[in-house]
């Protein structure tokens, strides 16, 4: 019976695994195999056929991928730094408040994580325009940090409420004042959350669709480069543009694994 | 004095250290949604006006509230099915248990336009009866199917898309609740003649209530929000309040539409919020 419910788990977790690595397989099938075993066929091969870089030369000679690329790169790397200048504070501050107030500040930053990124970029469309921010890398990052700054106040919460109290008390009766025991003292001992919290509001620009279709159609990134390859029909090139998007990202996802927690990802709720 | 200076700094300098993000939300986030809120009720002739609304209506404001609303709350069922599977999984200890879950995270960092176009080929448009779906029914001797031909399959096509992305983070928020379960409690079930069944019902699922309404608001508001899987999908057939908002935002017809459709999505997004965290708090 024992040994029947261990067989069983071992099969659910194979077919789950497999459910949920056959998305990313059937990309890597239709970025690296002979297209008339992929696109060009009625039936697709369910398994590797042949190996190519073709379609990868293929599409990427006839796509303008660096810009793209550069201008991702750059939007998530001032998303990152907005949430941690922005984050670092005021997860301290949250720390430091009375319970009261500090809840207030934790449900507005939940309610304003759930309006509609749609919502808000319409109406910040129309006024980058008079500001010289639409089209723009600094406009985008402004708007997606939106997206990154609640969760990476969440996650550095946690991270100094985890030190202990003395630490932070005897540096403050040593006579350093807020700022100074913040950021020589607590940051420092909890970079490896202050990491975290970069990579993951990086990452989370690096994916952000919908602001960027709407404030930054002209000058896109390559989420938006993506968009407008399936339109066209392009497929091989939205093909090598979606693996170079991805790759970067199962990476860090892997690197990032343990602080993708219920806790964190819940915006400030608690169970 | 210097005492009463620094009880002041004391009481007000967290205060100053949130105000920056604060500020920041303000004028990125509260103001720009009050002023589409503000401006669904203007046009360029008339201001406090419905007809923002009254003209959506014709252009089938009502499908694309039904629609958001069939699409979002199948994908909430599919995905909670799957992830009470994936945290009843990682609940255990077994060997492999991190390769796991490492894969069950994976497609939680993958960006949404890129599972809308692999899943544009799992279920293609064209050719019709193709795809890689496709191709795995005929493995086993099943007929291919059009996929985009009747309402009811595209509807499942964009669940089974939207899941994949979405399944991860309920997943975790569930496996985050049931590690607060003690074994003890389903031992003592399972002496009682308890099977699993009931077992699931009577201790798993009142023991998990808020972390079920958590991942419930978490997912939910993001669901109402669903944009780049129909666009890329279905374009604008069936319409969803997010498509009907960008349609007639991109071509430029009337901006003040795409503000109603926006402000009807915002509305539901609030009023789902509020029940869920009401069942919340009276638990």
């Amino acid at each position: 019976m024992q040994l029947l419910s261990r067989a069983m788990q071992y099969v659910v977790v194979a077919f789950m695994s497999a459910l949920f690595l056959y998305p990313l397989y059937i990309l890597f099938l239709i970025s690296f195999s002979p297209i008339q075993y992929t696109l060009g066929s009625l039936r697709p091969l369910q398994w590797p056929e042949g190996f190519t870089l073709q379609n990868l030369v293929l599409a990427l000679q006839g796509t303008n991928l660096i810009d793209p690329m550069l201008r991702s790169l750059l939007t998530a790397s001032l998303v990152g730094a907005i949430a941690l200048l922005l984050g670092i504070p005021a997860a301290y501050g949250l720390s430091r408040l009375t319970s009261t107030l500090a809840n207030t500040i934790s449900t507005l930053l939940f309610f304003v994580n759930m309006i509609p990124a749609l919502v808000i970029a319409i109406p910040v469309s129309v006024s980058f325009i008079d500001l010289h921010l639409y089209n723009t890398v600094v406009g985008l990052a402004l708007a997606q940090g939106l997206i990154a700054l609640p969760f990476s106040i969440f996650l550095l919460l946690g991270a100094f409420q985890s030190l202990p109290k003395d630490l932070e008390n005897q540096a403050r009766v040593d006579g350093a004042g807020m700022l100074q025991t913040l950021y020589t003292l607590l940051v420092p001992l909890s970079k490896s959350a202050v990491a975290a919290a970069f990579l993951i509001s990086w990452m989370l620009s690096w994916d952000e669709f919908t602001f960027a279709t709407i404030l930054s159609p002209i000058t896109p990134t390559l989420p938006f480069v993506i968009y407008t390859n399936i339109y066209r029909g392009n497929i091989l090139a939205s093909s090598a543009l979606s693996l170079v998007l991805t790759l970067p990202v199962i990476i860090l996802t892997v690197m990032l694994q343990r602080y993708l927690r219920g806790e964190y990802l819940s915006g400030g709720l608690h169970g | 004095m210097r005492n009463l200076r620094l009880r002041w700094k004391e009481s007000y300098s967290p205060i100053l250290l949130v105000s920056p993000a604060i500020v920041y939300i303000f004028f990125f986030s509260i103001y720009p949604t009050l002023t589409a809120i503000f401006e669904s009720f203007q046009t360029p002739l008339s201001s406090n006006t419905l007809s923002n609304y009254q003209g959506l209506i014709f252009f089938h404001l009502t499908n694309a509230i039904e629609n958001t609303l069939i699409v979002s709350f199948g994908a909430l069922a599919f995905q909670f099915f799957l992830a009470f599977i994936i945290a009843g999984l990682l609940a255990r200890e077994f060997r492999g248990r991190r390769v796991f879950l490492t894969i069950v995270i994976l497609p939680w960092g993958v960006a949404t336009i890129v599972a809308a176009f692999v899943f544009s080929n799992i279920f293609p448009v064209s050719p019709p009866f193709g795809g890689y779906m496709n191709s795995f029914l005929a493995l086993f001797g099943l007929p291919p199917v059009n996929w985009y031909s009747g309402y009811n399959s595209r509807v499942l096509v964009l669940i089974l898309s939207d899941s994949w992305k979405n399944t991860p983070i309920v997943a975790l928020i569930l496996a985050s609740g049931m590690t607060g379960i003690s074994q003890e409690i389903y031992n003592a079930a399972a002496l009682d003649g308890a099977g699993p069944i009931r077992r699931f019902l009577f201790v798993t699922l009142p023991n998990l209530r808020n972390f079920i309404l958590i991942a419930l608001v978490i997912r939910g508001i993001s669901e109402f929000n669903i944009f780049a899987i129909p666009l890329v999908l279905v374009e604008y057939n069936p319409p969803f309040l997010t498509t009907l908002a960008y349609e007639f935002y991109s071509s430029t017809s009337s901006i003040y539409y795409s503000y109603a459709a926006s402000t009807v999505l915002l509305a539901i997004v609030l009023v789902f919020t509020l029940v869920a965290l009401k069942l919340r708090r009276t638990a």
